[in-house]
């Protein structure tokens, strides 16, 4: 990591999810470009942890214990915000869980765990965004920037309430993106590929982990600064004409996906 | 069988282009639901053996033997047709020419002859057949085309940019003549065969990766085809519509 240049300087950024994996990455890169944050999530040691490292990095940091999908305490997390650090200027919806990944049948898949997949994974944008987005409208600028998934453009199997709640905030973007356009303020998506968040977890965790990356065009799996990197982009003035749009960033699957890893056949020209 | 709103009793279609299949597999599926049916491709061979379909059919066909990369010679055609049916309501731009290999070794020749079937013949039928249409304030254009359209294959380069040109030319069409009756649509075909095994290399690989685990059958597409050129879809326009075993869907 080179040193930060201040691009973000001034500016407070909202992390959910930030205590652990891309949400962390994002906010010490941000930090890193002079951003002071704020980090939203549940386990409290975990944001304190981040808050920490971004306060050694340099710019201000809060930790807010949140639950994205309880409206009263996304609104105390703005509110909160807005008091104690005097702004508000960028928004990261990047809290998540992949629930019910382990592949069974839907009918075994019990109301709780969809109420949560979709709470968590969409409605927690919804709530987030609208806790934000009228001091957005006020002040004359924001971003926002959505954390979706390849699982929310295409059907993962067995991957129900992930990959239907991902493909809610895609679309959640666009509308918001189209509605809030002419209020200068950008909001846009990014569905990561497959990336190792394991170093940036509390505890030892195999989330994020992979026998193999064969099966990943660029040959590897993704690193947690990609996606971060992505982010600050997508926080900065250098993507102010960019709204609405979907970044996908997975090392090239996504651009793929109709034939499998290592196909690449030689078949002659014929015409007769 | 065809539901009856989608009967084609009367209409006129021209299935143009080569492919190793299609003009077949097409014309019988457009005789079947009633239409009369005219084939444009070089293999003459070919269009006759679609043609005795269409006549199995107890379909009237035409044979124009036809090279779709070259403008005038689709132009009289497309005016043989037009003395022939008197109209064309419905075009299938059938041209398909393969090859896979890795971008470096693909030549100048291969790369420019690729965007010429696939491409740019599509074009001449459109413009040739577009013209007809408007006079006739409706039609029904059909590109057949492939998942290759949007996606990515090693070794497919040459056949994913000409198909990926196939697919915008029908956006920008359908746009274009929205406002003239005439619908441009594209059909994405998905891995397909005659045959349940080809014996094309890594065959087994990619059957394994296809949802079905099976390549798609050429008469499969028939029934998409002749719902997309029925009266019943005027209001359906501009869109690529898969056949293709869930190919397209999955992660
Ligand atoms: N890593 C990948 O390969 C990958 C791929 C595609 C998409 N994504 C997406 O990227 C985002 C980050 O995931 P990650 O890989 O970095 O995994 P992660 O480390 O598990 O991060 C998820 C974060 O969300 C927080 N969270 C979960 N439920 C929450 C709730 N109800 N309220 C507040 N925060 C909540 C968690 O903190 P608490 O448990 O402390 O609340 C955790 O910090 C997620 O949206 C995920 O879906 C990741």
């Amino acid at each position: 990591m080179a040193t930060g240049n201040g691009t973000l300087a001034g500016k407070v950024a909202i992390i959910t999810g930030g205590g652990t994996g891309l949400g962390k990455m994002m906010a010490l890169l941000m930090a890193k470009e002079g951003a002071d944050i704020v980090v939203a999530a549940r386990r409290i040691g975990a944001i304190e942890q981040t808050a920490d490292e971004v306060r050694e990095i340099g710019p201000r940091a809060l930790a807010i214990p949140t639950d994205v999908t309880d409206p009263a305490q996304v609104n105390n997390l703005v509110e909160r915000t807005l008091v104690e650090m005097g702004g508000l200027d960028i928004l990261v919806n990047n809290a998540g869980i992949v629930r019910g990944q382990e592949r069974r049948p839907l009918w075994e898949v019990t109301d709780e765990e969809w109420r949560i997949g979709i709470d968590t994974n969409l409605s927690g944008a919804f709530y987030c965004c609208r806790a934000a987005i009228k001091h957005f409208v006020d002040q004359g600028h924001g971003k926002i920037i959505n954390i979706a998934s390849g699982n929310g453009m295409r059907g993962n199997r067995g991957d129900f309430m992930y990959g239907t709640a991902k493909a809610g905030v895609i679309n959640f973007t666009r509308v918001l993106a189209t509605t809030f356009a002419q209020d200068n303020i950008q909001i846009n998506c990014i569905a990561p590929g497959f990336v190792n968040v394991r170093e940036l977890q509390p505890e030892p965790s195999t989330r994020g982990s992979f026998l193999t990356s064969d099966f990943i065009p660029v040959g590897r799996i993704g690193v947690p600064e990609d996606i971060g990197h992505l982010a600050l982009f997508l926080a900065s003035d250098a993507s102010d004409y960019i709204t609405g749009a979907l970044f996908a960033n997975d090392g090239g699957g996504l651009a793929g996906g109709v034939s499998p890893t290592g196909y690449a056949p030689v078949i002659a020209m014929e015409e007769d | 069988m065809v539901a009856g709103d989608f009967r084609l009793e009367g209409k006129k279609a021209l299935v143009a282009g080569d492919s190793k299949y299609w003009s077949k597999y097409a014309g019988a599926a457009l005789a079947e639901a009633g239409a009369d049916v005219a084939f444009a491709a070089r293999n003459a061979k070919r269009i006759e053996e679609a043609a005795g379909e269409v006549s199995r059919h107890g379909q009237k066909a035409l044979t124009l033997k036809t090279d779709m990369t070259d403008a005038a010679q689709v132009q009289k055609m497309v005016d043989q047709v037009v003395a022939g049916f008197g109209r064309i309501d419905i075009l299938v731009n059938a041209n398909e020419l393969l090859l896979a290999k890795p971008l470096l070794e693909t030549s100048e020749s291969e790369w420019h002859r690729m965007i010429d079937v696939n491409l740019n013949s599509a074009f001449h039928g459109c413009q040739a057949v577009g013209r007809q249409m408007i006079k006739q304030e409706k039609g029904r254009i059909i590109n057949l085309i492939s998942c290759l359209a949007e996606r990515g294959v090693a070794n497919f380069a040459a056949y994913c940019a000409a198909m990926g040109g196939v697919l915008q030319l029908t956006r920008a069409l359908d746009i274009e003549w929205g406002r003239h009756g005439i619908t441009v649509n594209a059909i994405g075909t998905g891995w397909m065969s005659e045959t349940e095994k080809t014996g094309a290399p890594q065959e087994e690989l990619l059957l394994k990766y296809i949802p079905l685990k099976r390549y798609g059958r050429p008469e499969e597409v028939g029934s998409l085809l002749v719902y997309l050129v029925s009266d019943t879809t005027d209001f359906l326009t501009g869109q690529l519509l898969y056949v293709d075993g869930a190919a397209m869907c999955h992660l």
